[in-house]
C-alpha cells in the first residue's frame, strides 16, 4: 500500500465548481514530489478554489508542507484560493507551528471550506 | 572595578564529542523508509510515557532530521532511541554535513523552500544537540518526559 495516496475531485456546489484534492496517509519527502506534481496539475487548471481534504493524513513533513505552500504561491498569482480542511492533531500542530495556518485559511470540514 | 561576567552556555561545538548512547539504547538503520522509523518512535515514545502530544512532536522532528539523510546524502543514516526517568531521547547519525552549527535557530519565511525542518525540530523538542564533523552529523533530540508546569 502507498504511503500516501491522493484523489482529485471536481465538485459542484452552487454556482461555483470547486478541486478537491483528498490526501490519505503520511506526507513526507518520500512522497512530496508525486504530491507537487498532483497539485501542480490541479493548480494548472486554474480552478477559482482549491480545498485540500486533510482528514485522512496522519503525518505531514516540512517538504509536504513547502509543497502546499507552492500551490498556494501559484493559486494566488492566478487570482484563486487554496483552502485546507480538517487537519488532524500531528498536522494542524504542523501548520500552526510554521503560521502556515495564517497564511491559508484552515477549515474544520470541506464543507465549510467550500462555504468559504 | 571588575563585574562578574554573565554566563551564557555556549551553543553545541561542532568538534565536541557527544556522551555515548545507553547501554540499552535501541539501534535501527533506515535508507528510505520514513514511516518505520516514525512508527518506531511513536511505539518508544509511547512506552516511555511521553504524552501523546509530545510524543507526536518527537515524531516529527525525528522524522525531519532523518528526511534529511535521504536529501543529502547516498547512504543509510542510524536511529538510536533510549529513555530514563527523566527523559526520551532520539538520535539520528549518518554521513552528511552540517556546516551551520545554529542551523535551524531562525524562522524560514514561508516563501522559501525550505530550511524549515531543523528549525521545527528546535521549536518541537526540550533540548537539541548537534555535532557534525568530516565523520558525519549527529543529532540528539531530548524530549523531558515530566515537563515542568506552565500554567496553561
Amino acid at each position: 500500500m502507498d504511503l500516501l495516496t491522493t484523489s482529485v475531485a471536481t465538485v459542484e456546489s452552487g454556482s461555483e465548481p470547486y478541486t478537491l484534492v483528498e490526501l490519505v496517509g503520511e506526507a513526507d519527502v518520500t512522497n512530496s514530489d508525486a504530491l507537487r506534481e498532483v497539485l501542480d496539475a490541479e493548480v494548472a487548471k486554474q480552478p477559482r478554489t482549491l480545498i485540500i481534504d486533510l482528514t485522512g493524513l496522519r503525518f505531514m513533513d516540512s517538504s509536504a508542507l513547502h509543497v502546499i505552500l507552492r500551490a498556494n504561491r501559484s493559486m494566488d498569482r492566478q487570482g484563486g484560493v487554496v483552502a485546507l480542511a480538517c487537519p488532524r492533531d500531528p498536522v494542524a500542530k504542523m501548520l500552526r507551528l510554521t503560521a502556515a495556518d495564517q497564511l491559508i485559511p484552515v477549515y474544520q470540514s470541506v464543507s465549510d471550506a467550500s462555504a468559504g | 572595578m571588575a563585574r562578574p561576567s554573565v554566563q551564557f552556555p555556549d551553543p553545541p561545538s561542532r568538534s565536541q564529542p557527544l556522551p555515548s548512547p545507553t547501554n540499552d539504547a535501541m539501534y535501527h538503520t533506515y535508507r528510505s523508509d520514513l514511516s518505520q522509523v516514525r512508527a518506531l518512535v511513536l511505539k518508544q515514545a509511547r512506552e516511555a510515557g511521553l504524552a501523546e502530544g509530545r510524543a507526536n512532536d518527537l515524531v516529527l522532528a525525528v522524522s525531519e532530521v532523518a528526511a534529511n539523510t535521504l536529501r543529502h546524502t547516498r547512504s543509510s543514516g542510524t536511529l538510536a532511541i533510549w529513555h530514563d526517568e527523566e527523559e526520551v531521547v532520539c538520535e539520528i547519525h549518518d554521513e552528511g554535513t552540517i556546516t551551520d552549527p545554529l542551523v535551524g535557530r531562525n524562522k524560514p519565511s514561508l516563501d522559501a523552500n525550505g530550511g524549515h525542518g531543523l528549525w521545527l525540530v528546535r521549536q518541537v523538542c526540550d533540548l537539541v544537540e548537534l555535532n557534525s564533523d568530516a565523520s558525519g552529523t549527529t543529532v540528539r533530540m531530548h524530549m523531558t518526559l515530566r515537563p515542568p508546569a506552565t500554567g496553561t
